[in-house]
C-alpha cells in the first residue's frame, strides 16, 4: 500500500481540551485528547484505528473531518492543509470527506422520512438541481445500500439499526466522497446485522474505491476490514502496521496485552494472559515520559522520563517503543 | 430463606420448567419468553446467548421475577434451592434477591444510586440481609472490596460512582453481589459496557469468585467469546425461545441449528483474512407479537421447508445433552452445515 501519494496525510496532530478547575479561581487543566500523531491514508485502503475508550480514536475522527479545530498540526488532503481552506474549496472538502457515526438512532433526525435524510446533502450541496433526477438518485443510493425502495416514506423509527446506519450509509455515499471516517459504525449492532453492514463496507470499498478511517474497539471487526491497523492509547499512537502483521508479530506491549485480553475464538483455545497494572491513566495534565510506562512490564527509567517516537522497525511496521529502538541500534 | 436446608446433592440448584413470560403492551402481547426450559447445577456456569430482543434478560429477570408492571409470567414452573419461586410473597421475594440470588447488571454506572457513597451503599445492602452491625457490615464491605481487586479499599468506600472508572464500579457491583455469599448471581451482560483489557480483568475475577465460593452463574452475553471463556454449559436463544442448547465444546464443535451456524459464521475473528466477506444472517429478527405459530427463524433460514412455516419445533435431544428445537434436525434427517451459498 506504500506505493503512491497518499490521498490524506495527518501530520503531528494535537488537540487539546481546556478543562475547568473544581476550585472557583483554580487555574483551568488540558486533556491532552490527541498528542502528535502523524498517519497516512491512501486511496483505496482502509486504515483501522482502535483503542480503549479515552484514548482519543474519536476525537481523531473528528478533527480529520473538523468537527474539532486542532491545537496544532496539520492535515493535509491532496497536498493542501485543511484547516486553511476557506469557501468554496472548503465546501468541496466537506464532500470529499463524509462520516459514519456510531449510534444510528441519534444520527438521524426522526421527523424526516429516509428519502429526505438521503436528498439532504444532495440540497445543501447543490449536487442536482433538478427535482426527479434527484429521486431517482435516492433510490439508486438506497438499493446500492441494501434498503428496500418501498420504505423511502418511513420514517428513522420504524427502521431497525441495522437499516438505520444503511441509511446513514447512504447520506455518506451521496456526496460521492473519496474518503469516509467510520466512527465504531458497528458497535450498536447485533452480531448478524454487523456482519451484514461489514460486508456492506468491503463492496462499496471494491466498487467505489473509497478510502476509510475505520475506527472501532473491537480488534476482530477491525482486522476484518483494514489494510492497515493504528493503535492508539493515551492520544497517541503506538503501533501501525499491516492488519495481517497485527495478529501474527504484535510488538508493542500494549498491543500485546490487548489481544491477550480478547476472548479466545474457541473453547478449546487457552490464552496467556498478558495483565497490565492498574487502570488507564488520566489525559489530563502534562504528559510525560511514555504513556503506558505505570503499567508496562518492561518499564526502565528512561521509560518514564522521555517518551518514545513512533518508529519504522523494517516490513511497514511501526513500533513507539524503546525496546525496538535498541534492538535496531 | 432458609427454611428447606440440605436439599438432594443431585437435585439442581435451580430449575426451570416451560418458563411463559409476556409483556402486555397498547400493541398486542408480545412473547419475550415463550416456553424457556433449563436446570443450573451447584458451581455451574450456564451462558445464554442471542441477539437483542430474543428473551434473554427477560429469563434471568424472570426467575427472581424482578419485571416491568406489563410484563407477568403466565406459565412455568420456577424452583430455586428446593423453593418454589412463583410461590413467594413479596418479602420472600425481596429476601431471596441479593442474599442467595445476586445479580450484576450490564450498566455499572447506572446500577449505583449516584447519591450515595460507595460504604453507605453497601452498608445498606448488607444489613439489610444480614443480622449485623454497621461496623461488622463496614468491615465485611472493606473484605469484599479488598477480594475484588480495589486498590486502596478504606479510601474507596467514601468515593462516589462517578468517581469511580467503568471498570471500578463494575467491582463495587461483584463486590457487593458475593457480600452475602450468594449460591447463585446472574450476571446479565456483566462486561458489555467495559473496554476488551477491563473486560478481561472482570471476567477472570468471576471465575476465581465461583470457583472458590463454588458459585452458580447464568451468564448473560451477546459475545460468543465470552461464552467459551466462562461457561461449562450454552443456551442458544432466538425470538423467545430456545434454538439450541449444550455443552459449550459440543456446541462449538458440532453446532446443529441453522441459526447457532449463521450466529457462528457472522462472527469475525482475528485469525481470519482480511477483507474477506463474512457469511451472515439475511434479513432481521421477527416480532415478538406474531411468533409462536411456526418456526420462528424460517424466514431467514436457507432450509427452510413448508412445513417449518406451519409447525413449531419442538426441544429434541439429538445426542446426550444436546438438544436442538430445527424441524430438519431432529436425528432422523440431517442438514450439511454451509450446503447453502447465503450472500449479504
Amino acid at each position: 500500500m506504500s506505493d503512491g501519494k497518499p490521498i490524506l496525510r495527518i501530520r503531528n496532530l494535537s488537540k487539546n481540551f481546556t478543562i475547568k478547575s473544581s476550585k472557583l479561581f483554580g487555574k483551568p487543566q488540558l486533556l491532552h485528547a490527541l498528542n502528535d500523531v502523524s498517519l497516512d491514508l491512501y486511496a483505496g485502503e482502509t486504515l483501522g484505528v482502535i483503542g480503549e475508550s479515552g484514548c482519543g480514536k474519536s476525537t481523531l475522527g473528528r478533527t480529520v473531518i473538523q468537527l474539532h479545530s486542532p491545537s496544532s498540526g496539520v492535515v493535509e488532503y491532496e497536498g493542501r492543509n485543511i484547516f486553511e481552506m476557506q469557501g468554496e474549496e472548503l465546501k468541496n472538502l466537506r464532500k470529499d470527506i463524509q462520516i459514519v457515526f456510531q449510534d444510528p438512532f441519534s444520527s438521524l433526525d426522526p421527523r424526516m422520512t429516509c428519502g429526505k435524510l438521503i436528498k439532504e446533502p444532495l440540497i445543501v450541496h447543490h449536487l442536482e438541481p433538478d427535482k426527479a433526477k434527484r429521486e431517482k438518485i435516492v433510490l439508486d443510493l438506497m438499493h446500492e445500500v441494501g434498503l428496500d425502495i418501498q420504505h423511502v416514506n418511513r420514517y428513522p423509527h420504524e427502521f431497525s439499526g441495522g437499516q438505520r446506519q444503511r441509511i446513514n450509509i447512504a447520506r455518506a455515499l451521496s456526496m460521492s466522497p473519496k474518503i469516509i471516517v467510520c466512527d465504531e459504525p458497528v458497535s450498536a449492532l447485533d452480531v448478524s446485522i454487523q456482519a451484514q453492514v461489514l460486508n456492506l463496507f468491503n463492496r462499496l470499498q471494491k466498487e467505489r474505491g473509497l478510502a476509510y478511517i475505520f475506527i472501532s474497539h473491537d480488534l476482530s471487526v477491525v482486522k476484518h476490514v483494514s489494510d492497515r491497523i493504528a493503535i492508539m492509547y493515551l492520544g497517541r499512537v503506538v503501533e501501525l502496521c499491516d492488519a495481517e502483521d497485527i495478529y501474527a508479530n504484535p510488538c508493542h506491549p500494549y498491543t500485546k496485552a490487548l489481544l491477550s485480553s480478547i476472548p479466545p475464538d474457541s473453547p478449546f483455545e487457552k490464552k496467556e494472559r498478558i495483565l497490565l497494572k492498574g487502570e488507564i491513566p488520566s489525559p489530563i495534565g502534562d504528559q510525560i515520559g511514555c504513556p503506558l510506562a505505570g503499567r508496562c512490564p518492561h518499564c526502565t527509567e528512561r521509560c518514564m522520563k522521555e517518551t518514545p517516537a513512533l518508529s519504522d522497525i523494517g516490513n511497514d511496521h511501526s513500533v513507539a517503543c524503546f525496546l525496538y529502538e535498541e534492538k535496531q541500534a | 430463606m432458609n427454611g428447606s436446608q440440605a436439599p438432594v446433592q443431585d437435585e439442581p440448584l435451580l430449575s426451570v420448567q416451560d418458563l411463559k413470560t409476556y409483556f402486555y403492551t397498547a400493541s398486542g402481547v408480545s412473547k419475550a419468553v415463550d416456553g424457556v426450559s433449563f436446570t443450573l447445577n451447584r458451581g455451574q456456569v450456564l451462558g445464554i446467548v442471542g441477539e437483542s430482543g430474543s428473551g434473554k434478560s427477560v429469563t434471568s429477570n424472570s426467575v427472581i421475577r424482578l419485571l416491568a408492571r406489563t410484563g407477568k409470567i403466565v406459565g412455568g414452573d420456577i424452583r430455586f434451592n428446593g423453593i418454589d419461586v412463583m410461590k413467594l410473597n413479596k418479602h420472600e421475594l425481596v429476601a431471596l434477591r441479593g442474599s442467595d440470588i445476586a445479580t450484576i447488571f450490564q450498566d455499572p454506572m447506572t446500577s449505583l444510586d449516584p447519591v450515595f457513597k460507595v460504604d453507605d451503599q453497601m452498608i445498606e445492602m448488607i444489613c439489610s440481609h444480614q443480622k449485623v452491625s454497621k461496623q461488622e457490615a463496614r468491615s465485611m464491605a472493606v473484605e469484599a472490596l479488598k477480594k475484588v481487586g480495589i486498590p486502596e479499599p478504606e479510601k474507596r468506600m467514601n468515593s462516589y460512582p462517578h468517581e469511580l472508572s467503568g471498570g471500578m464500579c463494575q467491582r463495587v457491583i461483584i463486590a457487593m453481589a458475593v457480600c452475602c455469599k450468594p449460591k447463585f448471581i446472574i450476571a446479565d451482560e456483566p462486561t458489555t459496557a467495559l473496554d476488551v483489557t477491563v473486560q478481561a480483568q472482570v471476567l477472570d475475577l468471576l471465575k476465581d469468585l465461583q470457583r472458590e465460593m463454588n458459585t452458580a452463574i447464568l451468564l448473560i452475553t451477546h459475545n460468543l467469546g465470552v461464552v467459551w471463556e466462562m461457561c461449562d454449559r450454552v443456551m442458544v436463544m432466538y425470538a423467545g425461545k430456545t434454538v439450541e442448547s449444550a455443552d459449550v465444546k459440543e456446541l462449538y464443535a458440532n453446532p446443529q441449528h441453522p441459526y447457532t451456524w449463521g450466529l457462528l459464521d457472522s462472527i469475525p475473528h482475528l485469525s481470519d483474512e482480511t477483507k474477506g466477506m463474512l457469511r451472515t444472517i439475511p434479513g432481521v429478527p421477527p416480532d415478538l407479537r406474531l411468533t409462536g405459530k411456526c418456526c420462528n427463524f424460517y424466514n431467514r433460514c436457507p432450509y427452510c421447508t413448508e412445513e417449518c412455516k406451519t409447525k413449531v419445533p419442538e426441544l429434541v435431544e439429538i445426542s446426550p445433552g444436546h438438544f436442538v428445537a430445527c424441524l430438519r434436525q431432529n436425528g432422523v434427517e440431517t442438514l450439511q452445515r454451509n450446503e447453502v451459498a447465503i450472500d449479504e
